[in-house]
């Protein structure tokens, strides 16, 4: 791959990890409950 | 009466993820980003995600959970005289289903014809895999005004796909979410399998080379726009009904808009990780047939039953297993969506409306929507089903449905007011730039790709240049729009059995 492709692919990568990872570590920190 | 819920977050997220990830991902997204100028789209895409995609979930999901009800009882909340909103979506969903199952059921036809590579092996099954997938397998007719009887292998595998469905539904949300868990890891277990074979293939890095080197000059082109917008419009099978549902068996203090994110995040996620799928396999075929980019069909029904059988025919090895495991992908990634569209998108808001039982509104369903799609199995089918059907409801209806919730939503209901109440028990807390986004931004957004996609082409020309007698192609997907919306005025006229609530009135009464 060229080196365009490789950085398009590493920030990508980078951006859903991120915000999945943000996303999943504020989990159940906005005082909501699920039973109900 | 309870509401019914999803046995826990995991299962509803799971379901949200199916029913989001669909054949779109692995036959749209990596089309787009190749064409629209590699990395460089993914900037657009992004964008878009956040201005529409996540802000139109949170709002589909937290209305669901507001008035405990799918979309026309959401729009009923509102207001009765919106309530047909929410039933033109329903009819989108409905008409979706019946050719969307139609490709499942050609899937399944080759995960069986994948194993032996029923159009030969070699150079020479590379140059039968189109011949094989339109004469063979559809008998594909020479324009919708010959449809033909129904392919008897296909009606059996769509009655196959219909009987699934039912018993994914049949028992609602609780077995749904834990269905969802498989459907939705079972075809990323495949994605993977694929992306490893395709990697391991000659050419797969100029394949990917094309998927990805970033073009920003591309950037300053309204098209390139369009097609970010469009495709986040489309991927997250948002307009079509079921996320109102969805989000109405989520218990009433629980989170909205993390699930929102995790859902479009993941969602998305998947598009760009099937693109290296893709791409790598058209890489392979380039190298192969020593075929330019342009000559390979790199999108939509070519890509999944021309392109992949080809690359398939190519293969040095395990050619037979690498063509089941695509094949089965396919129908994984669709099964979720299908019956998400069956049940959030149809079964559920005749419940809501009639108090009719699950059961029997299920079976009643299923069973129209094979009905109606044995039409699509004929060799005119493809014409009718997944062309002029799929352009009227999937792009026009989704995309007018999606604005107008928007603006109903946003400036009769209130934005601000969907904002406070999803805020009080969310993880993620939204600030008053959601209620722009939804009052003006997201409908503008769909009103863009509906009017430079769609209006500026298919009001001059007829669509796809098809003439019927009179008729030509767009005037049959403006009669299918109007007949659609004549009958969700026709169900907004007869009365709601089950009262809406919202989950405030439901809190007080409790108390």
């Amino acid at each position: 791959m060229n080196t365009g492709a490789i950085i398009a692919t590493v920030i990508m990568w980078l951006i859903f990890i991120g915000a999945l990872s943000w996303c999943f570590s504020r989990m159940g920190k906005g005082g909501g409950e699920w039973e109900g | 009466m309870q509401r019914e819920r999803w046995s826990s977050r995991y299962y509803f997220i799971f379901a949200a993820i199916g029913s989001a990830i669909g054949l779109g991902n692995l036959w749209r997204f990596p089309y787009l980003t190749y064409k629209y100028g590699g990395g460089a789209f993914l900037i657009p895409w992004i964008v878009g995600l956040i201005v529409l995609g996540v802000p139109w979930l949170m709002l589909e999901f937290g209305m669901g959970r507001y008035f405990q009800r799918s979309a026309p009882g959401v729009f009923e909340g509102i207001g009765k005289k919106w309530e047909w909103l929410g039933w033109w979506a329903v009819f989108c969903a409905f008409l979706i289903d019946t050719y969307y199952t139609v490709i499942m059921a050609w899937s399944l036809h080759y995960v069986g014809s994948s194993a032996s590579v029923a159009w030969g092996a070699g150079e020479a099954g590379a140059a039968g895999a189109a011949p094989f997938f339109f004469d063979q397998v559809l008998h594909l007719s020479s324009g919708p005004t010959v449809l033909g009887a129904p392919i008897g292998a296909l009606v059996g595998f769509l009655a196959l796909t219909w009987v699934v469905i039912f018993f994914i539904i049949f028992k609602g949300a609780r077995v749904i979410g834990k269905v969802a868990v498989w459907t939705v890891t079972i075809p990323w277990a495949l994605l993977i399998i694929l992306l490893i074979r395709g990697l391991t293939l000659p050419g797969a890095t100029e394949g990917l080379n094309y998927y990805l080197t970033p073009n920003f000059a591309a950037l300053g082109n309204a098209e390139v726009w369009f097609g970010a917008f469009s495709q986040i419009a489309f991927t997250l099978s948002l307009g079509m009904a079921g996320m109102y549902a969805y989000g109405s068996f989520v218990a009433k203090k629980a989170d909205v808009t993390n699930n929102a994110f995790i859902t479009s995040f993941s969602n998305c996620a998947t598009s760009f990780f099937a693109g290296f799928a893709v791409f790598s396999t058209v890489g392979f075929i380039m190298h192969t047939l020593s075929i330019p980019v342009g000559e390979v069909s790199a999108s939509s029904v070519g890509l999944a039953f021309v392109t992949f059988p080809v690359a398939i025919s190519m293969m040095p090895a395990a050619a037979g297993f690498i063509g089941v495991i695509f094949f089965l992908c396919l129908f994984f990634l669709g099964i979720d969506s299908a019956f998400f569209l069956a049940y959030g998108g149809v079964v559920r808001p005749l419940m809501d409306k009639f108090g009719w039982s699950r059961t029997k509104t299920t079976a009643g369903v299923c069973g129209i929507g094979f009905l109606i799609g044995i039409i699509f199995t004929a060799p005119g089918g493809l014409y009718w089903g997944p062309d002029m059907l799929d352009r009227a409801v999937c792009f026009y209806g989704l995309l007018l449905t999606g604005a107008l919730s928007c603006i109903v939503v946003g400036w009769v209901f209130g934005a601000k007011k969907l904002r406070e109440h999803i805020n009080k028990t969310s993880d993620i807390k939204v600030g008053a730039w959601f209620d722009w986004l939804i009052k003006i931004v997201v409908p503008a957004g769909l009103l863009f790709v509906v009017i430079y996609g769609g209006f500026i082409h298919d009001i001059p020309e007829a669509y796809g240049g098809y003439q019927m007698g009179i008729l030509n192609g767009s005037h049959i997907v403006w009669i299918i729009l109007i007949v659609s919306l004549g009958l969700s005025f026709l169900l907004q006229s007869r009365k709601t059995k089950v009262p809406v609530i919202t989950s405030e009135e439901s809190e007080v009464s409790k108390k």
